[in-house]
């Protein structure tokens, strides 16, 4: 029964590995555009334009509020057609179909940011006031307080909240699956049909997913010391 | 006793505001304060709380936006302009006023030394970034400002780990560190132990004693006496009475001073 995990000619081994890499790819992806998104969510959210809080509101409670394989299906579905609307605006008429790992990085993304934006406002929101008036104080320019003094600070308090935001989006990088991009969840789905063996396959995916979700929770943990020097331990 | 010298009503101006109106919201806090730092003046500024105060330092360096009145530091006045149909007043030019901030040094009461770096780093930030002084320089510098105000074996460590006092002496390097022409404190050992104090105004004296421009927001009436050439009581956002320290703190014209003297020269001293 190994044999069907090995690297052989019989072995799903290979595709198994690939899936792997498919799935980080995704994952690291979609986290760091969720970052992007998160970011001006936050920023949207934060800002005194009731326009931008009204925007980044809706976002968030969209994407927070319907299923996320919803969100997966309205954007596999939807979105050639929504860019070709656009493309058609410019003039061309021709068929654009986007790949599913776009669509795949882009639907975990939106998801991912949703949840990032709400980390990422609560962080800037807990960072003292004073820390930025000091800045301000000293003649620093907005462009500098953001950069040496606010995310600094805001990391610090964010990281925690993005560590349980990136094994939500590693998780739900299984939902692209229905897309047929070949990531863990749609290597296991395809071989546990073609050999019977469902219950090897899953937990086999299991098993990668813990692999995945363990090393990087430890790196996570590793970057909040890092952030959280000068910092009294509780 | 000590008391610092008088400031010739000739020296050049510093700081001059001129009749500064500030509102939170419906509150009136400053209701037109006009006042003139000299080169060499040590203004405190003493009045119970709410008096407006800090609110007054903080218009100095733009940290509040006075709704109305003028601000000019080194002879450059800071350009405000109406936004909002002139509901409220924004700066004309950020830049402008981040210019000016940098010959202002401010220390505030909670100390706000920046809290993901060490001393050193929180002492050559603004210097090394704002001003563009060489990295190397600027930590020369930063040691010998560490050195003065007794805390150079501090310098690697992280805010957290050093106590109150010792935190406001960084942030009273750190605001030095810039070279401003004027220093600001805002009630800078309120928050300080008792036993703490002592060793702050210590080198607030010292910069007093070298003829640096200083304006304090205090609590501490004897020490105000002492390092002040000029003493402002605030009352309900206007300026109650001014002069020499042993004219308003000995011997005020104002019946309110009088009794504020009295509540804070008996029981809190």
């Amino acid at each position: 029964m190994l044999e069907l995990l090995s690297f052989g000619p019989n072995g799903w081994g290979g595709q198994l590995l690939s899936g792997l890499a498919m799935t980080i790819a995704v994952s690291v992806s979609s986290f760091t555009l969720g970052i992007l998104f998160g970011s001006a969510g936050a920023a949207a959210k934060l800002s005194h334009s009731l326009i931008l809080n009204g925007i980044a509101e809706v976002y968030t409670t969209i994407v927070r509020g319907v299923p996320e394989l919803l969100v997966i299906y309205l954007l596999f579905f939807g979105g050639s057609g929504a860019i070709m609307a656009v493309a058609g605006i410019f003039g061309y008429e021709g068929y654009i179909e986007i790949d599913a790992f776009s669509i795949g990085v882009v639907a975990v993304g939106l998801i991912s940011g949703a949840y990032s934006t709400e980390v990422i406002r609560g962080a800037v929101q807990a960072v003292p006031v004073g820390q930025i008036e000091a800045a301000r104080a000293c003649g620093m320019s907005r462009w500098l307080i953001l950069r040496r003094v606010l995310v600094p600070q805001t990391m610090r308090y964010a990281l925690p909240g993005l560590g349980n935001v990136w094994q939500l989006t590693l998780k739900d990088t299984a939902l692209i699956s229905v897309t047929a991009l070949a990531e863990i969840m749609r290597v296991a789905h395809v071989a546990s049909g073609s050999t019977r063996q469902p219950f090897l396959f899953y937990s086999t995916a299991a098993v990668l997913y813990l692999l995945l979700t363990t090393v990087s929770t430890a790196a996570f943990e590793r970057a909040e010391r890092r952030a959280n020097r000068g910092v009294r331990r509780a | 006793m000590h008391r610092h010298p008088p400031v010739s009503d000739t020296a050049p101006a510093a700081v001059v505001v001129e009749d500064l109106h500030k509102r939170f919201g419906e509150l009136e806090v400053l209701k037109g304060v006009s006042l003139t730092a000299r080169v060499g003046d040590v203004i405190t500024m003493i009045g119970s709380s709410g008096s407006g105060k800090s609110t007054l330092l903080r218009c100095i360096n733009m940290l509040e936006i006075p709704d109305e009145g003028r601000v000019t530091i080194g002879g450059e006045t800071i350009g405000l302009k109406k936004i909002r149909n002139g509901r409220s007043t924004v700066p004309a030019d950020a830049r402008q006023v981040e210019r000016i901030r940098t010959r202002l040094g401010m220390v505030f009461q909670s100390f706000n030394l920046w809290t993901h770096m060490t001393i050193l780093e929180n002492v050559i930030e603004a210097p090394v970034h704002v001003l563009g002084v060489p990295k190397a320089e600027a930590i020369d510098r930063a040691r010998m400002l560490l050195d003065k105000v007794g805390i150079l074996a501090k310098a690697d460590s992280y805010p957290v780990q050093l106590s109150g006092g010792q935190q406001q002496r960084a942030a009273i390097a750190r605001a030095l560190a810039m070279q401003p022409k004027v220093m600001l404190f805002d009630e800078p050992t309120s928050a300080l132990d008792p036993e703490l104090v002592g060793e702050v105004l210590r080198v607030i004296r010292q910069l007093a004693d070298e003829g640096n421009t200083m304006i304090l927001v205090t609590h501490e009436m004897g020490f105000a006496r002492e390092v002040a050439s000029k003493v402002v009581f605030l009352h309900q956002g206007r300026i109650e009475e001014e002069g020499s320290p042993d004219k308003v703190l000995t011997n005020p014209d104002s019946d309110r001073v009088r009794q504020f003297l009295a509540r804070h020269l008996s029981g809190a001293a």
